[in-house]
């Protein structure tokens, strides 16, 4: 179990080092958190719950209108941008950034973090 | 008797452990098992005990500090409880404490120490910080031997001992010694990765005083806060407007909902401490129209509260539809009659009736915006969830 656990906040750890990234949790599909990085854990868990519930949201929309599962959900604030990505079909990843950042790097490196945290949880 | 201080391990032990009995909590490397021992250190100290600490691990002095993180003043216990010093000596540097192990790798010694204690102490309870470092030092066998004759000094004079042990790779004799006859009790802490539950547990593997309960339990280790029991979650369900969104802000320490117009759109999610418990809540909406989002947030769940709304027996059916969407059928739950204040509200019997539910289904009367019922239904799907005894 510790071997899961330390392998999902090297994940998480690398993800948070990219430039602009102020937060990132891993989270099941069904809103439970599994790690987090965050400056208050008080609302990590909501903040979970939340986000799952977006990206299954976004999701369910596009596919009843056959668009097709989306990458990822972006959110876009004066304060900062939020961006939820699915892991595979147990878990997804969520970063907050900065809104001075462009978002490309973050983008590629949620892309590639997703795929390792897939790997992790099948 | 004195209490373990750990939430329903005293209820499963029949009240705590009881004079002259020994307890190990018996760790797998890598959880967070040591907390154990300091609870029920604290535990005892709280009900006017008289308390001992074997510190083999760490100085007693930083001891003191963990135990102030978990935010337990032990100052206030001060006379009551004594440090045994088997570490500082180690490391070469000075004592302050009464009693000093000089040289803890040499069991003879360590061993005299404690039969001294057990002998001129009042009936104290008796914990070993870390059993798995003295045999790391004094070696396997020999430390079983002293255990055995510590552990039967402890019955003749009335003590409690609880031992914190760590599974490091011993000899299977020893691990099997330690599972088995050395203890009057085991407590077996370990964890699971159970799909995405990454979590800590505790389980009763042995005790001679009750009756066989195999059942484990989920925990975190909070701090402040301590060994709290965790549910991850539970599922708040129900037709629309029946008040589900008030329930799970009635029963939560803290909650956020996302209501637009008066409904919850995407779900309630709440957090409550309660008794020991630390459970997370999830509401989903009632409107049919979000059944997608229902189903999807609904996985996992280890119990569900039903909410409907005792006024209007029309939506009963929606009801047991919504516990077929949650996949809820198989799960303990509870149905929250509320609205139980309203002119024309059902009594939980007349609901059962309408309802054709069976007689060990729960219903517990409600008015969640007065916070009426709510703890109760709380401690009855606890209960179920638990195996409540």
């Amino acid at each position: 179990m510790p071997d899961t656990i330390d392998m999902i906040d090297k994940i998480l750890t690398d993800m948070k080092n990219v430039g602009g990234v102020e937060a990132c949790a891993a989270v099941s599909r069904d809103g439970l958190l599994i790690r987090a990085i965050v400056q208050n854990w008080q609302f990590a868990e909501s903040f979970a719950a939340m986000s799952a519930t977006m990206l299954g949201a976004a999701e369910t929309a596009t596919v009843e209108l056959g668009k097709g599962i989306p990458h990822r959900v972006i959110v876009e604030s004066g304060q900062g941008r939020l961006v939820a990505v699915g892991a595979g079909p147990r878990a997804l990843l969520v970063v907050t950034v900065d809104s001075d950042t462009g978002l490309g790097l973050v983008l590629i490196e949620l892309e590639k973090a997703a795929k390792k945290l897939k790997e992790l949880l099948i | 008797m004195i209490k373990t201080g750990i939430p329903k391990l005293d209820e499963f032990l029949d009240g705590g452990i009881p004079k002259g009995k020994s307890l190990v909590y018996y760790m797998q490397p890598g959880v967070e098992g040591e907390v154990f021992g300091m609870q029920t250190i604290y535990s005892a100290l709280k009900d006017g005990g008289n308390c001992v600490l074997v510190a083999s691990s760490t100085i007693p002095d930083i001891t003191r500090g963990q135990f102030k993180e978990f935010g337990w003043d032990i100052n206030q216990f001060n006379n009551k409880f004594i440090s045994v010093d088997a570490y500082n000596p180690l490391i070469g540097a000075p004592s302050k404490e009464k009693y000093i192990v000089s040289n803890p790798d040499n069991i003879e010694e360590f061993s005299r120490i404690i039969v001294d204690i057990i002998k001129q102490l009042p009936p104290s309870t008796i914990v070993f910080g870390s059993l798995s470092t003295i045999m790391d030092l004094c070696g396997e066998r020999k430390v079983i031997e002293a255990v055995r004759i510590w552990n039967k000094m402890a019955m003749l004079y009335d003590h409690v001992m609880v031992y914190n042990f760590t599974a490091w790779p011993y000899s299977q004799e020893t691990l099997d010694l330690m599972k088995g006859e050395l203890f009057n009790a085991v407590i077996s802490i370990g964890g699971i990765v159970e799909r995405v539950i990454f979590g800590q547990y505790f389980e009763i593997l042995k005790s001679d005083w009750t009756k066989e309960i195999k059942r484990s339990m989920l925990f975190r280790v909070l701090r402040p806060g301590g060994i709290k029991l965790y549910i991850p979650k539970i599922l708040v369900t129900g037709p629309f407007d029946s008040g589900k969104s008030t329930f799970v802000h009635a029963l939560s320490t803290r909650a956020i909902s996302v209501d637009r117009l008066g409904t919850t759109i995407a779900l309630d999610h709440g957090h409550v401490d309660y008794k020991g418990f630390s459970a997370d809540i999830f509401g989903t909406p009632g409107q049919e129209r979000f059944d997608p989002i229902i189903r999807l947030l609904s996985g996992e769940s280890m119990g569900v509260f039903l909410v409907i709304d005792s006024t209007n027996p029309s939506d009963f059916t929606r009801a047991k539809q919504m516990l077929k969407i949650t996949m809820s059928y198989g799960l303990p739950y509870v149905i929250i009659a509320n609205k139980q204040d309203l002119d024309g509200a059902l009594t939980p019997e007349e609901v059962r009736e309408q309802f054709d539910l069976p007689e060990d289904v729960p219903i517990i009367p409600a008015v969640a915006k007065d916070k009426i019922g709510v703890y109760e239904a709380f401690e009855v799907l606890i209960d179920s969830v638990t195996g409540g005894i």
